[in-house]
């Protein structure tokens, strides 16, 4: 390849890596990166930073959704479970094994890595084969099976009840060391920290993923399957790879949810609660985007946090009507709606319709319309 | 000489038939006869009432290609439409301490309410939602998911979002006792009307002009339409049919259980899935045989092992899938 002139994309993919540490959107990461860096050192609230966190662990887990869905064109109704059993990896090693220490975190996630792994190896090898909508049935009945199993197994989960525990070392909630610029150093802070080490390094793994030639296979079945097939690749193969690599990076994010939480619960991690979480932050951050799990991440857990005020609103204006009571209670119901709306009339998300805004105003400048 | 090979091909079919059957049997092993019939029966009844809900499913996406995720919403409303209507007629004495008649009128009469509300949903759903997402799996999958959410919430916004007791009337409960043998009169009535509803459809589709539409739409949509048949209406027909057909499923499970709870529809839609999978989508005779699968090995091990009662089902999914990876009665596209 060396003595031939380089083809047009190969000029243009040129062009773009000699920009990339110029463009607007590598310094809006940058800012942010240090945004999120320095906020709990700046303003030291535990409401925001306990909000932060997790939108930083949803982010990715939106993220790594949107390479299934969005990239790949498959729906997993399993992306929530998966995130459960990186969650339960954690507290279970953490809650049986006494005393805790460092190595039990690592082994919790590469147990969490691999259970997730092989699970979703197993369904994709059985689905993926017939017809994609099978994938979204099998992914359904799996995941409902593990919530029942998440209750039931009370022997070993302990049920509805939960399991709590106590991270090890310096990540545990008793640690403190000392102040740094009038902010306690505590093991809060150093889990914020590790969370956010852990979640930049997935996101950058996950845009990796997508820009890498493995991406573009994805992106070339999703848009034609047919030619996808006919220009010689497998593409069951390609599928199955992109759906474990999407599940296991959410197990990944289980992981650190519950280390953040210090306590699992069949419903906050393997119930169906948090996947339609998912479902509405990838649908209102733009699918096949990447980008857009942040924002849908962001917007959604704002919302929750403001949700509880919106209630007292709610109940203050309208002190008499028991049915508009029982409508606040059920903010599920207006994520539902807000849901199905945006699929209808807002299919690309924010990234994606400013992305195609971007594209419009880049052809224009061109000449051509 | 060429008569062999068919010959032999009818064997193994039968053989593998029989065989199909005689796996139901092998429960016998670890339960004891009373109790297997008694579990059958039960199973059986479960299987009817699946079946309700896994006909609409099967037809709707053999049909319009569409698969409905809201189908369980539908149960679950009929179950609540049912609830109301015993709970009303309860204050004029017809339920727990009316007459024969008066019972069974009841139960009609919810029957026939969740059935109206059934179909109502499903006009409303077809017309407002699915009909601007045809072909779009993707979409429909999406967009049918919120929708049974939102039906789901409405219901703990209407009612609550804790279990109702359904009052059932006395005639309805109880049961027949058979040389030991104990049936609970409802599972009768369940079995009962199961097979008069797969009678039903099968009958229509088989025997009548509009069975004829609908096969030949699952063939091919085009020509039916170009053959002047408004595929439109037939195939909001079609899904209000199947919406009202889980609903009716659904206020039946209400009073068999005589407890009911907004997730319920959740819960059935899983079971129906496996169900469709089991029998092969868009295949009703596949439905009803894979409704009698699951509804049998969910009672079965519910009975000796009760955790993986569901786990046995996605067991059976697996295995299925891997034999014929289009279900039992299903056709490769």
């Amino acid at each position: 390849m060396t003595g031939r002139e380089p083809t047009p994309v190969q000029m243009e993919r040129l062009h773009q890596r000699s920009r990339r540490f110029t463009r607007p959107g590598f310094l809006i990461q940058l800012a942010l990166l240090a945004c999120l860096i320095a906020g709990p050192l700046v303003m030291p609230s535990f409401r925001v930073m306990d909000l932060v966190a997790k939108i930083m662990i949803f982010a990715v887990a939106v993220a790594s959704f949107d390479i299934i869905l969005g990239y790949t064109g498959i729906i997993s109704f399993a992306h929530g479970m998966f995130f459960g059993l990186g969650a339960y990896s954690v507290a279970l090693i953490c809650h049986y094994s006494q005393p805790v220490q460092y190595h039990h975190l690592l082994l919790a996630g590469v147990l969490a890595a691999l259970i997730s792994t092989v699970v979703a190896v197993v369904i994709s090898a059985l689905s993926l084969r017939v017809k994609a909508i099978f994938f979204a049935m099998v992914t359904l009945a799996v995941a409902e099976f593990c919530h029942i199993l998440g209750y039931q197994w009370s022997s070993l989960t302990k049920g509805e009840d939960g399991v709590s525990f106590k991270l090890p070392g310096v990540f545990s909630a008793d640690w403190s060391g000392g102040a740094l610029w009038g902010t306690q150093i505590n093991g809060r802070l150093l889990v914020y920290y590790l969370i956010l080490v852990v979640c930049a390094l997935l996101f950058v793994g996950l845009v990796r993923f997508v820009r890498s030639p493995v991406g573009r296979v994805l992106k070339a079945i999703r848009d034609n399957e047919q030619r996808a097939t006919a220009l010689g690749y497998r593409v069951f193969r390609y599928r199955v790879l992109s759906t474990v690599f999407g599940s296991l990076v959410s197990s990944l994010c289980g992981a650190l949810f519950a280390m953040w939480l210090s306590y699992v619960n069949p419903d906050t991690v393997l119930g169906t609660p948090l996947m339609l979480n998912i479902l509405l932050m990838v649908i209102i951050g733009g699918l096949g985007t990447v980008y857009g799990g942040i924002l849908g991440a962001a917007f959604i857990k704002i919302a929750e946090t403001w949700l509880p005020d919106l209630q007292k609103l709610a109940l203050s204006l309208f002190p008499k009507m028991e049915l508009m009571h029982r409508l606040a209670e059920r903010w599920i119901l207006l994520f539902g709606i807000l849901y199905i709306l945006s699929v209808l009339f807002f299919p690309k998300g924010v990234v994606g319709t400013l992305r195609d805004q971007a594209e419009a105003r880049r052809l224009r400048r061109l000449g051509r319309p | 000489m060429d008569l062999a090979p068919d010959a032999g091909q009818a064997g193994r079919r039968w053989a593998a038939r029989l065989a199909a059957v005689s796996i139901w049997l092998l429960p016998l092993l670890a339960i004891d006869p009373t109790t297997y019939l008694v579990l059958t029966v039960a199973g059986l009844a479960m299987g009817m009432l699946l079946f309700l809900t896994a006909a609409g499913l099967t037809v709707i996406f053999g049909l319009m290609d569409v698969l409905n995720l809201a189908h369980g919403a539908f149960f679950a409303w009929g179950a609540y439409a049912g609830f109301a209507v015993l709970n009303a007629l309860n204050g004029l004495g017809w339920v727990e301490t009316g007459t024969l008649g008066q019972g069974i009128l009841s139960v009609l009469l919810a029957l026939l309410a969740a059935l109206a509300i059934g179909g109502v949903l499903g006009l409303f759903l077809e017309r407002v939602i699915i009909q601007r997402v045809y072909g779009d799996h993707l979409k429909q999958i999406l967009i049918t998911m919120g929708a049974s959410m939102v039906l789901a919430e409405v219901i703990k916004v209407l009612w609550s979002p804790n279990n109702q007791t359904v009052l059932v009337p006395l005639s309805f409960t109880g049961s027949y006792d058979i040389m030991d043998v104990v049936i609970n009169k409802f599972r009768v009535v369940a079995i009962v009307v199961g097979l008069a509803v797969y009678a039903g459809v099968m009958a229509v589709m088989q025997k009548t002009k509009l069975g004829i539409i609908i096969r030949a739409g699952v063939e091919n949509r085009e020509v039916v339409q170009t053959l002047g048949y408004n595929i439109n209406r037939i195939f909001t027909g079609v899904f209000m049919a199947g919406a009202a057909l889980a609903a009716v499923g659904g206020s039946m499970w209400g009073i068999f259980r005589e407890q009911i709870t907004p997730a319920m529809g959740d819960e059935n839609l899983i079971f129906a899935l496996i169900v469709v999978i089991i029998g092969g989508m868009g295949s009703v005779t596949g439905s009803f045989l894979g409704a009698c699968m699951v509804g049998l090995a969910f009672n079965y091990v519910a009975y000796l092992v009760p955790k993986l009662a569901l786990g046995a089902n996605i067991l059976i999914m697996v295995v299925i899938l891997f034999i014929k990876p289009w279900g039992l009665m299903g056709r490769e596209q």
